[in-house]
């Protein structure tokens, strides 16, 4: 274990950039996503921060059913987000395509088809705590000993 | 005919100020921008194909699915189409209780979209301020109905849960604390001065225009025109509602009318418990064979559902028409012309508060 890797560590534990992509959802997860901003839930206080942009962001939060248009454009922006980097699918909708998985319909899911998924938080929507909280447990086990893990 | 433009700009699908995925292709000379286009299709789940030759129970619940942030009017304007096909009544009480639920969840929805709009011009701290007023309805509806937000509250015949004597005044006391904050929001967002630089006389829709593009909602109404198809629900009516205009047709009209619909709800919400009816909450009833079209009013504008169902109560037929589609159109053909900078579409388009998700379901 180097001091590098040390330092990396200690950085990576307060500093979680998330953006998250809406892949045709109902706008219930998404809004409680943006839920987790408030001053009550305060997602700024574990040191995450919510940018929305693809480039400088650790976790991925990939919310709704997958629907034609994202089959090709998802993993395209899954490779612009740097390493390390996880994805986590909110709520039923990435997970199973909830509702919308029947006769008929235009959802080419499940999400983890087309980028890898390091967690799932069911729910139709999960509460904004559930969020923060899976957001919370991924980060460690992804981001710690990175580099040592990938050798 | 042959136009100079200088530069093509697509913003989206994915921005950093859009909480959904749409692009709007803006071609701009130096910073104006010159037209725009909307480019959608990237949240099309085909509800309405799922929706058809499934039974009413089923219906029900996708209806709600059709929007996260408005699912209760898309629950209630459902719901309603079904009592009217199948000639259910509805107790006193469960009506009260209806408009309630829906005003809880109109105020929410205002609140979002201030939200949304204070964080695209940067006022990140009026956005919190607005944010965490908005968890405080939120609380009020989970008090109610046991979730935050699908919570499929309605049901023909009446609604699911009844209001207890201890939520009631809890419920006023939130009101209470609601008022007093989006007063304080409210006055900080009409005197502040650079919000009024970047919204005063930004993303102009006159009547006239508004009426081409057929707006609807607050869009309509910060432009002049009084249309509120709450004014022809019965509930409603009993209440004595009129719809608040304003004139003025920019974004920090838009933005002000939204604050005065919330005082508006609060003020229904108000009279509703003081009106409450005792009795029963349900009075049930069978669904049954009939076509209809029935209208009510979202957070965002007129939505209407045209239903035609069979003698168990199936869907055989459905049609949305959510209000966010006239409105992206009036935004993007007439407010987003002639804007002067390119950093004012993004806030043009949130201050509409398209809800693309309702739009293309």
């Amino acid at each position: 274990m180097s001091l590098l890797q040390d330092a990396k560590n200690w950085v990576r534990s307060r500093s979680i950039h998330v953006a998250y992509v809406d892949v045709g959802s109902c706008n219930g997860c998404d809004i409680e996503i943006l839920a987790c901003l408030a001053p009550r839930y305060d997602i700024e206080q574990y040191g995450i921060y919510v940018h929305n942009n693809p480039r400088e962001a650790d976790i991925l939060l990939v919310v709704g059913a997958m629907t034609p248009p994202w089959v090709e454009r998802l993993p395209a922006l899954w490779a612009k987000i740097p390493a390390p980097k996880a994805a986590i699918a909110i709520g039923n909708c990435p997970v199973s395509g909830c509702v919308y998985n029947r006769r008929e319909t235009y959802i080419l899911g499940p999400v983890a088809k087309y980028i890898p998924i390091a967690a799932e938080v069911p729910g139709c929507p999960p509460r904004p705590t559930e969020i923060l909280s899976a957001v919370l447990a991924v980060a460690p086990t992804v981001f710690r000993d990175y580099e040592v893990n990938r050798s | 005919m042959k136009r100079v433009v200088d530069v093509s700009i697509p913003l989206g699908p994915v921005h950093p100020c859009w909480k959904e995925p749409a692009r709007v292709k803006c071609e701009t000379r130096g910073e104006k921008v010159l037209s725009a286009e909307v480019e959608l299709g990237y949240m099309k789940k085909g509800i309405e194909r799922i929706m058809r030759g499934r039974p009413w129970q089923e219906v029900m619940f996708l209806a709600e699915r059709v929007c996260g942030i408005c699912s209760v009017i898309h629950n209630m304007v459902f719901i309603e189409g079904m009592e009217a096909v199948s000639g259910i009544t509805v107790p006193d009480r469960a009506a009260y209780l209806r408009v309630v639920m829906n005003e809880l969840d109109r105020i929410q929805s205002h609140l979002l979209a201030n939200f949304s709009y204070c964080y695209t011009i940067e006022h990140e701290t009026l956005a919190m301020y607005l944010l965490n007023t908005r968890e405080r309805a939120m609380d009020c509806m989970e008090r109610i109905a046991g979730v935050r937000v699908n919570k499929a509250y309605m049901i023909p015949g009446g609604v699911r849960f009844d209001l207890r004597d201890t939520d009631r005044a809890l419920l006023l006391a939130d009101l209470a604390h609601l008022e007093d904050s989006v007063h304080r929001y409210g006055r900080m967002f009409d005197t502040g001065p650079l919000i009024a630089t970047r919204s005063k006389g930004v993303g102009i829709l006159m009547q006239e225009q508004a009426r081409i593009a057929r707006a609807v909602g607050p869009t309509a109404r910060a432009s002049g025109i009084a249309e509120d198809v709450r004014l022809t629900h019965p509930t409603y009516r009993k209440l004595a509602f009129t719809p608040i205009v304003r004139t003025e047709g920019d974004n920090h009209a838009r933005i002000m009318l939204r604050f005065d619909e919330i005082f508006q709800s609060l003020g229904l919400i108000r009279q509703c418990l003081h009106d409450l009816p005792a009795g029963p909450i349900r009075g049930g009833g069978t669904c049954g064979a009939g076509e209809t079209v029935s209208r009510g009013e979202a957070p965002r504008g007129e939505l209407s559902y045209f239903i035609r169902s069979d003698e168990y109560g199936r869907i055989l037929d459905i049609a949305i028409r959510t209000p966010s589609i006239p409105n992206i159109d009036a935004c993007t053909h007439h407010m987003l012309p002639g804007v002067t900078s390119l950093a004012d579409v993004t806030s043009v388009f949130v201050s509409a508060d398209p809800c693309i998700a309702c739009n293309e379901r």
